[in-house]
């Protein structure tokens, strides 16, 4: 399967930088104003996407790849929410597994955090940065469409497989 | 591409599932808060039947020890103001000196604690101290620590058994014992009762240490401590306002036909 080449730093005009930054940035505002219903995270994830889906592939890579990150995260925020509410309502006992999930959930808002937040600073510069299998889901989504060679000494490369 | 990808999804999948797996397994220290009162009143409930149903804690049946002890245990709830607890005071037919709390504001007080007491104050200064127990929530903090709040919860015989020996051979560690009487002694206060009585009731009991009848007390569990729990409890000053009045029961003749 072949890809488009990637645009380098200094191919990337600054307005669509900043628009792909603002996927990420735009993430943490929703998620600010989302809580406790994470959902509408996700909602305004799916408003981004569209509303930038014209702005180049840059941007869509960039938008996708938070998109794709908010999914799993903001399920798990879902579900202890449900489950917290449900604990209370039906005052069912705060389980280990429970804290566990607890645990899981916040280890993955942690880590989606510093994702985002580096994500943010590469496309700010014109850089690629690729998430853990959500880099690769987009990139691939994005950028496969037909096979062109980059220019020599690319800055910017696929991710490795 | 797609297997690179699926590999990665394995691997993240793998990884956050070992995360909630591993921090299920971790030992978190247990909040009585996540206990409900409305739930430690039924367990409650269940425990208090289960210990009644022991003829060593069989009832006792003497309306004039019931209305006393309700009416001292009148005189603490007042003093106490609100609480989320109704509280209830079972007498137990039994020679040993003992008082404990069952979870949801049980507190049993055996006839030989009852025979103990010189006076309704030290009664009242005892109760009070349980009370301290029941509002500090000591007694399900030490179930939830010793069994874990799944199996305290579970209404499993087995654990019901263990859970009723637990309670009746009570041990509180000395914070929680000074909590109780520093508590005892405020609400004996805003009683309008003498606080400095639990001192002089504690002061008793340091003379019987060697007691078999009170071996089972929980109040003289911390015995090693017990010098400092009485300074404490003898240097609590009530306000200028306090003004000490008697509990007015017909003591020796209760103490008699018991």
């Amino acid at each position: 399967m072949e890809y488009h080449p990637l645009p380098q730093p200094d191919e990337i005009e600054v307005r669509v930088r900043e628009d792909a930054m603002g996927a990420y940035f735009m993430m943490f505002a929703t998620a600010a104003m989302g809580l406790p219903l994470p959902i509408l995270n996700l909602v305004a994830a799916v408003i981004y996407f569209y509303v930038n889906r014209d702005k180049g592939r840059f941007v869509q890579f960039h938008t996708l790849q938070s998109l794709y990150s908010q999914i799993p995260v903001t399920l798990l925020n879902s579900g202890l929410v449900v489950w917290t509410i449900v604990n209370f309502a039906k005052d069912y006992d705060f389980t280990s597994y429970y804290w566990g999930y607890l645990v899981m959930t916040a280890t993955a808002g942690l880590i989606y955090f510093i994702f985002s937040l580096v994500g943010a600073v590469k496309a700010r510069k014109g850089i690629f940065y690729y998430f853990v299998f959500f880099g690769k889901v987009a990139y691939h989504q994005v950028y496969r469409i037909r096979p062109e060679h980059g220019t020599s000494a690319p800055k910017n490369r696929p991710p490795d497989y | 591409m797609q297997r690179s990808i699926l590999k990665d999804l394995l691997i993240l999948l793998g990884m956050f599932g070992l995360i909630w797996l591993a921090a299920s397994l971790f030992s978190y220290p247990e909040n009585p808060q996540l206990l409900s009162i409305e739930k430690e009143e039924r367990l409650g409930e269940v425990y208090v039947d289960l210990i009644l149903l022991n003829p060593i804690f069989r009832e006792l049946e003497n309306e004039r020890v019931d209305s006393a002890v309700r009416m001292i245990g009148k005189r603490l709830e007042e003093g106490l103001g609100h609480s989320e607890y109704n509280y209830r005071f079972v007498v137990f037919e039994n020679e040993m000196i003992n008082a404990f709390t069952v979870p949801g504001g049980n507190i049993l007080i055996s006839s030989g604690l009852i025979g103990f007491c010189d006076s309704p104050e030290e009664l009242a200064s005892v109760i009070a101290h349980e009370m301290g127990h029941v509002e500090e929530r000591h007694v399900v903090s030490r179930l939830i620590k010793e069994l874990g709040i799944d199996i305290l919860t579970s209404g499993n015989q087995y654990v019901m058994g263990e859970v009723t020996g637990l309670l009746t051979s009570t041990s509180f560690d000395r914070k929680q014992e000074e909590e109780a009487d520093q508590f005892a002694a405020e609400l004996l206060e805003h009683s309008s009762i003498e606080p400095r009585t639990l001192a002089s009731f504690f002061r008793k009991l340091e003379e019987e240490l060697d007691n078999e009848l009170m071996k089972h007390f929980e109040i003289v569990s911390t015995h090693p401590n017990f010098r400092s729990r009485i300074r404490k409890a003898l240097s609590y000053v009530p306000g200028d306002d306090f003004e000490a009045l008697p509990i007015d029961l017909d003591w020796e003749g209760i103490r008699a036909g018991l």
